[in-house]
């Protein structure tokens, strides 16, 4: 397989792009978007006639594929005999997909209000990913004799996002990162507008991939180009911009709220804002000695102004330590006697330090 | 398969910077102003564009949207330090093909080239570079792409089978002038023993390249051919990648074609590259050849029969110089022929083995060991490559090689047995009087370091042609001065 492989997730989120439209400096509005990002995926396909792409639009409450190279539909493009005709087939498909499922979103009021499906988006576009891997495996009859799958050479997600982050759906985006690295996909991520998205971030940072908060919105097209254009092989040798401070802060599993100091179920390692006697996820019991400890601890530090704002019951550090996880494992009674392994309690922890992979997400705060 | 990364030489795995595509050191090679020409069709800039390479393509990318030009080291500053050289040569390839400007210390695109290649990614322009599709004709419906396949596969498979049975007494269909004029100008076959054509020591390096080099080679040969029959190369460069852009199982008019390019029709069409449904027809079809000309996808549908033979590989290769080869395609078992002696023949199977005497007769036509191993390694069949997954190949190939080790070195030490033999020229010195005689002669013979042989019993030595006219007069004064 010589072409690689690239998904755009694009963010379709009416208001959004409204808003995108009338800020100061740098309007941008749909309409100029897209023109850049059609040349930009133009661009992709002229780099090689093997490269393939799958555009997913990010609509208000639901999820599109919006274009794919695998499926060639069976209507011709109108006679030009100045355009390549896999780059009109690319613009046409797209602009009438865009248009048809924005009609329909305008006859539902209510999806209207709804936040774009961008992590629906990001998981529709993992699973073409890993059809394209099944297909690529079955054509070399390579899964038949029971070797080690192949993986595609370097396919990358491009997120470009103009919502703020939905703290509601950090399990899935988490789920989704992890996803990720299993199959080697790279995401690239580019906030056109909006504040900058801890998710995305982190998207990017745990994929090996490239963030960009765009300040230059007029400048989108040379930046998607520099940035996102290079597939993986090419960028250890022109560089491509890569984040020097990650915002690795999770939400919690309670509130979903982003977190400063959370509290980490020792066991499942879930999130909580503050100290919590039943683990939600895994229905752990923490003896309630450590709770009253931990909430004597809290209230005795300082308040984060992030959660404070946020959090009626606001989490603090317990325990100051430098740098390293703390973990403050309290021995159940009921479970273990004396001695036992530090198998329930509940822990905090401060310090950034980088995910293992956990099953329910991160554990993690600044 | 475990590896430890360490033991392996740094070296030996970077040697990616693949070789660049045969037409670019043409395109170097003309002068700017006919690149300038060439660079103002989008569908010309678009198909240079992709035989490029990656890096290559990256910088001309970056600099594609800027208005102005950008300094050196704004650029350098994009590139990670130990890959300088990397960048350096895509900057001085860019340079040579007249695409990038470097003037004191500012790197931009040229004009042209920016202009066109904007339009071909936008779209737009009035140049008709892709090529003026024609309406849907409901009397005389294109030619489907399963058709043009056949078709291509057939005109290309006629010219291959024609060289590779050449001399051989069969009598294949012969292709058609044009070709034959063009096999012979590029020195694959030559027309010395009487009428009919010989193939050619490159010729059979020839058959054993892929596909897709195979019709560069050709079509270079075509453009070195053009600017002796005084065509306006630019207008050749210009429809072939014009065909290249060009989408398989549409028909084009040829009314916009220049009178050079209506001329080229008639050649294309004998080498498979289009179809027409007559000479004269103002339509033609472009075939999977021409489609495929700046993508490394295979250019040629996979013959008849065997499904996907060609890009799964049909050959395999047993330890005891055994060779079957899956195929019914006459050409695959011709070119087999030339260097393995075969067997049996089945309606899908052939069977041979490797021998001493297959391989000389190999040697003997100019083709090389290396040749023959890399042939077997392209198409070895997907049973051989059990154990080297595609993506390691790459990198294992030299520990856990496709080809038996054995046969390997056999084929490499049958090439050496041939360089066994060395002959030399030169003066055979008998019947001396006297040992006396003898040694005096050899020992001026030594001084001058002619002597190749000697043997004092038989008072016999030889000497090399270079020293002939020493040792005469020297024989000769003495036998004078003695008397």
């Amino acid at each position: 397989m010589d072409g690689s492989h690239l998904s755009v997730v694009v963010d379709l989120c009416p208001s959004q792009w409204h808003f995108s439209s009338l800020h100061q400096p740098y309007p941008l509005n749909l309409g100029s978007f897209f023109s850049q990002l059609l040349a930009f995926l133009n661009a992709h396909i002229a780099s090689r006639h093997e490269n393939s792409l799958a555009v997913f639009g990010a609509f208000p409450g639901k999820s599109v594929l919006l274009y794919s190279s695998a499926d060639l539909s069976s209507e011709t493009p109108s006679n030009d005999a100045n355009s390549f005709p896999p780059f009109k087939m690319v613009d046409s498909t797209i602009m009438h997909n865009i248009v048809q499922h924005l009609d329909t979103l305008t006859q539902d009021p209510d999806e209207e209000e709804a936040p774009s499906a961008l992590v629906g988006a990001l998981t529709k576009s993992l699973c073409y990913i890993n059809r394209l891997t099944l297909d690529f495996n079955a054509s070399t009859a390579n899964a038949t004799e029971g070797l080690e799958p192949l993986t595609l050479s370097d396919p990358r997600i491009l997120i470009l996002s103009v919502s703020p982050d939905q703290t509601a759906f950090y399990i899935p985006v988490m789920n989704s990162i992890f996803s990720a690295q299993k199959l080697k996909v790279t995401i690239d991520a580019c906030q056109i507008y909006g504040p900058e998205t801890v998710f995305l971030q982190q998207a990017a940072h745990l994929t090996g991939g490239s963030y960009i908060y765009l300040e230059r919105r007029d400048a989108l097209l040379q930046y998607l180009t520099m940035a996102f254009l290079p597939p993986p092989s090419i960028r250890q040798t022109i560089s491509v911009p890569t984040q020097d401070k990650i915002d690795f802060r999770a939400a919690c599993f309670c509130h979903k709220n982003i977190v400063d100091v959370g509290f980490v179920c020792s066991v499942c390692l879930s999130v909580f804002c503050q100290p919590v006697p039943v683990c939600s996820t895994c229905r752990t019991k923490f003896p309630i000695k450590s709770l009253q400890r931990l909430n004597a601890a809290r209230s005795s530090l300082p308040l984060s102004s992030a959660s404070q704002s946020r959090n009626p019951s606001t989490p603090s550090t317990p325990q100051k330590t430098n740098g390293r996880a703390s973990a403050t494992p309290l021995r159940s009674e009921t479970s273990l006697g004396p001695g036992g392994l530090p198998h329930t309690g509940s822990t905090n922890i401060k310090g950034s330090f980088q995910t293992n992979g956990a099953k329910n997400g991160l554990g993690l705060s600044r | 398969m475990l590896i430890n990364s360490e033991n392996i030489d740094d070296k030996n795995l970077i040697p990616i910077t693949n070789k660049p595509h045969a037409l670019l050191p043409f395109l170097q090679s003309q002068s700017a102003t006919s690149l300038s020409r060439l660079y103002q069709s989008p569908s010309s800039c678009l198909s240079i564009f992709r035989l490029l390479d990656s890096v290559e393509r990256q910088l001309a990318m970056n600099l594609l949207w800027l208005e102005s030009a950008i300094s050196l080291t704004t650029m350098g500053a994009w590139v990670v330090q130990d890959k300088k050289k990397v960048y350096d040569d895509a900057l001085d390839m860019l340079s040579r093909l007249h695409i990038l400007h470097i003037q004191s210390g500012k790197l931009s695109l040229n004009t042209t080239f920016k202009t066109s290649l904007r339009h071909a990614i936008t779209g737009g322009g009035i140049t008709g570079s892709f090529g003026v599709p024609a309406e849907k004709d409901e009397k005389r419906p294109p030619m489907d792409i399963e058709g043009l396949d056949g078709y291509a596969l057939e005109r290309w498979e006629t010219i291959l089978h024609f060289m590779v049975s050449s001399g051989t007494g069969q009598n294949p269909t012969r292709p058609s002038q044009g070709v034959l004029y063009l096999l012979q100008r590029s020195g694959l076959m030559s027309n010395q023993h009487g009428s009919l054509p010989q193939i050619t020591s490159a010729g059979f390096q020839f058959l054993l390249h892929p596909p897709h080099a195979q019709l560069w080679d050709l079509l270079l040969q075509y453009l070195h051919m053009a600017e002796e029959r005084q065509m306006d190369l630019v207008e050749v460069l210009t429809f072939f990648f014009m065909l290249s852009t060009m989408e398989l199982g549409r028909e084009y008019l040829t009314e916009n074609l220049s009178q050079t390019q209506k001329a080229m029709l008639d050649d294309l069409r004998d080498y498979g590259l289009i179809w027409q449904r007559r000479a004269s027809s103002r339509r033609f079809s472009p075939s999977r050849l021409a489609t495929t000309l700046t993508s490394s996808s295979p250019s040629l549908p996979t013959s008849t029969g065997t499904a996907s033979s060609l890009q799964q590989g049909f050959i395999v290769l047993e330890t005891n110089y055994r060779v079957y080869a899956y195929t019914d395609n006459p050409l695959q078992t011709a070119v087999l022929n030339l260097f393995v002696s075969l067997k049996y023949r089945f309606p899908n199977l052939v069977v041979g083995s490797i021998t001493r005497d297959s391989v000389r007769r190999a040697l003997n036509n100019g083709i090389s060991a290396e040749q023959i191993i890399s042939y077997l390694t392209t198409h070895a069949h997907p049973q051989m490559r059990k154990f080297v997954s595609l993506s390691c190949a790459y990198f294992f190939s030299r520990l856990n090689p496709l080809i038996p080790v054995t046969v390997q070195d056999q084929i490499r030490l049958w090439e050496l047995e041939k360089e066994r033999l060395k002959s030399q020229e030169g003066y055979l010195y008998t019947a001396f009087a006297s040992q006396a005689d003898y040694e005096f002669v050899l020992a001026y013979a030594k001084q001058l370091d002619v002597v190749l042989w000697e043997n004092s019993a038989k008072r016999c030595f030889f000497g090399s042609l270079e020293g002939h006219s020493n040792i005469r007069s020297f024989i000769e004064r003495r036998t004078s001065g003695g008397n």
